[in-house]
């Protein structure tokens, strides 16, 4: 019976192969050169060239089973919270899809609550305050202290101001 | 020998200002932090302050983290010896002998002899990387493109060897990292590769946002996966601290010995400071009149290998600084630095900018005093940032990564490849690639591709004349040494072990 890890090991070693192939292709679109004078696809075409090999023989050797790959198999996890890395993951990832629109504090204030609830849920008056307080706080120290450059509107250059220029 | 004194006099001038000497205490205070705290390694603080050195100028960038890269192994032997939970990978070694010595009721002596052999190793790796870093300098101005692309393909095998888990993925990993490092314009024909039309890409993947979902994003999610859990820490009283003189005499030699060896290990490419904790704890059980006392709670356990991962570091500094190639992850986030503050990093870089080199150095002294002086009466305070939760750190972690990455491009694509580096990041780790030869083969890559070309066009394409060159053909037999003698041995050992002789002795 194919464990919930064999199959994972399988469809990480089958997407390393895509990509590896993906890549190799991708190369020969590029000028090669001659030894003499290589040209910009002479290292890509090498890299994939090997990348391609590495990864067949690691599929083989996934395919072939937990064995030859010369891991143990783990007991199944217990209690992962994959809500939360999912979670952060979205976070991350919608992102850089909501900083310019909804600007610093607010996109800062949405992630960080959720992040929160995801990791502490119930408590949701405290995960918003302290959200709250971490997108103020990381603003002041990165804007202000630092000078980071940060997507700002009229809330963000209102904490700016206070205390007077830097 | 007056060039080195007029050097460091001139350094420790730079590194006494009073803004240097607070941005050595910084490093000091958060490279302990980040080494109290499990999972955050010194690397992971790098990544996230990477882009923050951007309002510093150079110097003042290389002190922060040599700060922080000294603080972090200094903090994890903290908890290590606490908590038996190592901060970081290069102590986890310390935890078998030093908790061992905690449930005796010895844990301060443990810490003082932590930090005392810290502070001994820092000072000879220190020194050993001034006569060391100067000397190769001096022969590296005379190498080639030949000569460097040799470097970058030993140390790059030398990698795969040495960065634990399996040679195959150790492999994947640098050609993975090496493809990385060709997207963007081709800087010698101007020719787009892999960018997709898209004009952010041109530039290239930045080393800043795939370092930090790796290192940063990757880690918060494998912490997060599991559900919270607190820590007892352990009071330690300041009039505690002090060793016998029975345990500095068996403490001391084993400090030297573990600064020697920690320096020598830190000039290979790999997890050096890891390796050189391993090697010291083995050489020093070897050498022991007391062997037995191994693991349960002997004192030079304790010293040999915190002195090693101390050295290393220093060790460490070695090639970056003399050839500019870095071998170590850490050593890739200080050349980061150095190429966001628009130095190249090379054999000229001491010559040219010996003010930061020299202060450099003269910083690393003044951090170690810090350092010893800090820690051991403020112990229980760095012990106690354990106790924050984790599920109010993780995100403080996410939100720092996300504007480190922004600030310093203002780029959305950035950001984006920081939430996939991450998820890539989780991914690899849990299927037990190591994330260090993907991001050093990513800076040194390009480095190999300029060098390879380079010396193709002047060689005429003669790959013989690049190979029998005498610096490379020693490099390159040296690296196939190393790399294929213990697979030799291996191959020769199974091959033993099927003789028949062997089956009847291993089944009586």
């Amino acid at each position: 019976m194919i464990t919930n890890s064999q199959r994972r090991h399988k469809i990480i070693a089958l997407f390393l192969f895509g990509f590896s192939l993906f890549y190799f292709l991708g190369s020969f679109r590029l000028k090669m050169g001659n030894l003499k004078n290589p040209g910009p696809g002479f290292i890509p075409v090498a890299i994939g060239f090997f990348l391609v090999a590495f990864t067949a023989l690691y599929v083989f050797r996934v395919l072939r089973g937990p064995s030859s790959t010369g891991k143990k198999e783990m007991p199944p996890a217990r209690d992962k919270n994959y809500r939360a890395i999912a979670g952060i993951l979205l976070c991350t990832a919608v992102y850089p899809f909501i900083l310019e629109p909804l600007n610093f504090i607010f996109s800062t204030l949405i992630v960080c609550f959720i992040m929160l609830l995801l990791l502490r849920p119930g408590k949701i008056l405290f995960s918003f305050l302290l959200s709250l307080a971490m997108a103020v706080g990381a603003f002041l120290i990165f804007a202000r202290l630092f000078g980071v450059g940060l997507p700002s509107g009229f809330l963000e250059v209102f904490l700016f101001r206070i205390g007077g220029p830097t | 020998m007056v060039e080195i004194a007029q050097g460091l006099l001139a350094g420790f001038a730079t590194a006494l200002k009073p803004l240097y000497l607070y941005y050595a205490l910084l490093g000091a205070i958060l490279g302990t932090i980040t080494g109290v705290l499990p999972g955050l390694g010194p690397l992971g603080a790098m990544a996230i302050l990477l882009s923050f050195t951007l309002s510093m100028d150079a110097t003042g960038a290389m002190i922060l983290f040599a700060g922080i890269y000294y603080g972090a192994m200094y903090g994890g032997s903290t908890t290590s010896i606490l908590l038996n939970i190592p901060g970081e990978a290069a102590s986890v070694v310390t935890c078998i002998d030093g908790y061992k010595m905690a449930g005796k009721g010895r844990a301060g002596a443990a810490l003082t002899v932590a930090a005392a052999g810290s502070f001994v190793a820092g000072t000879i790796s220190i020194l050993g990387l001034m006569v060391v870093a100067l000397f190769l300098s001096d022969i590296a101005l005379r190498f080639g493109p030949a000569e460097f692309f040799a470097i970058g393909v030993c140390g790059l095998l030398l990698l795969a060897r040495l960065s634990g888990g399996s040679l195959l993925q150790s492999f994947i990993m640098i050609l993975v990292g090496m493809a990385l490092g060709t997207v963007g314009v081709d800087f010698l024909t101007g020719t787009e590769r892999f960018t997709f039309g898209n004009v952010e890409l041109g530039q290239g993947i930045d080393f800043l946002p795939v370092a930090m979902g790796i290192f940063g994003i990757a880690e918060v999610l494998t912490t997060v996966e599991e559900k919270e859990s607190f820590q007892t820490v352990q009071k330690v009283r300041i009039r505690e601290l002090l060793p016998t003189g029975q345990e500095w005499r068996r403490a001391l030699p084993a400090m030297f010995r573990g600064s020697l060896l920690g320096f020598l290990i830190g000039l290979v490419p790999g997890p050096s400071p890891v390796i050189a904790t391993f090697v010291s704890y083995i050489s020093e059980k070897r050498f022991s009149k007391n062997p037995e006392e191994f693991g349960e709670g002997a004192i030079e356990a304790v010293a040999g290998p915190e002195a090693a991962n101390n050295a290393a570091v220093g060790g460490a500094y070695v090639p970056l600084f003399a050839l500019g190639i870095p071998f170590t992850p850490a050593m890739a986030m200080v050349l980061g630095t150095l190429m966001l503050h628009g130095l190249t990093p090379g054999p000229n870089l001491i010559k040219e900018k010996s003010d930061l080199f020299w202060a450099v150095i003269a910083s690393m002294y003044i951090g170690n005093f810090m350092l010893i002086v800090l820690n051991l009466p403020l112990v229980n305070v760095f012990v106690s940032i354990l106790r924050v939760p984790k599920n109010i750190l993780m995100p403080v972690i996410v939100i720092i990564c996300m504007i480190g990455v922004y600030s310093v491009n203002s780029s959305l694509l950035d950001l984006l490849l920081l939430a996939v580096f991450g998820l890539v990041g989780y991914i690899l780790r849990a299927e037990g690639f190591q994330a260090a030869p993907l991001i050093l083969a990513m800076v040194i890559g390009p480095m190999l591709e300029t060098s390879l070309r380079q010396a193709l066009n002047i060689t005429g394409g003669n790959i013989t004349e690049m190979i029998f060159r005498p610096i490379c053909l020693s490099l390159y037999i040296l690296a196939s040494l190393t790399f294929f003698v213990p697979l030799l041995m291996k191959l020769i050992r199974r091959g033993k072990k099927r003789t028949p002789a062997h089956r009847e002795r291993v089944l009586g």
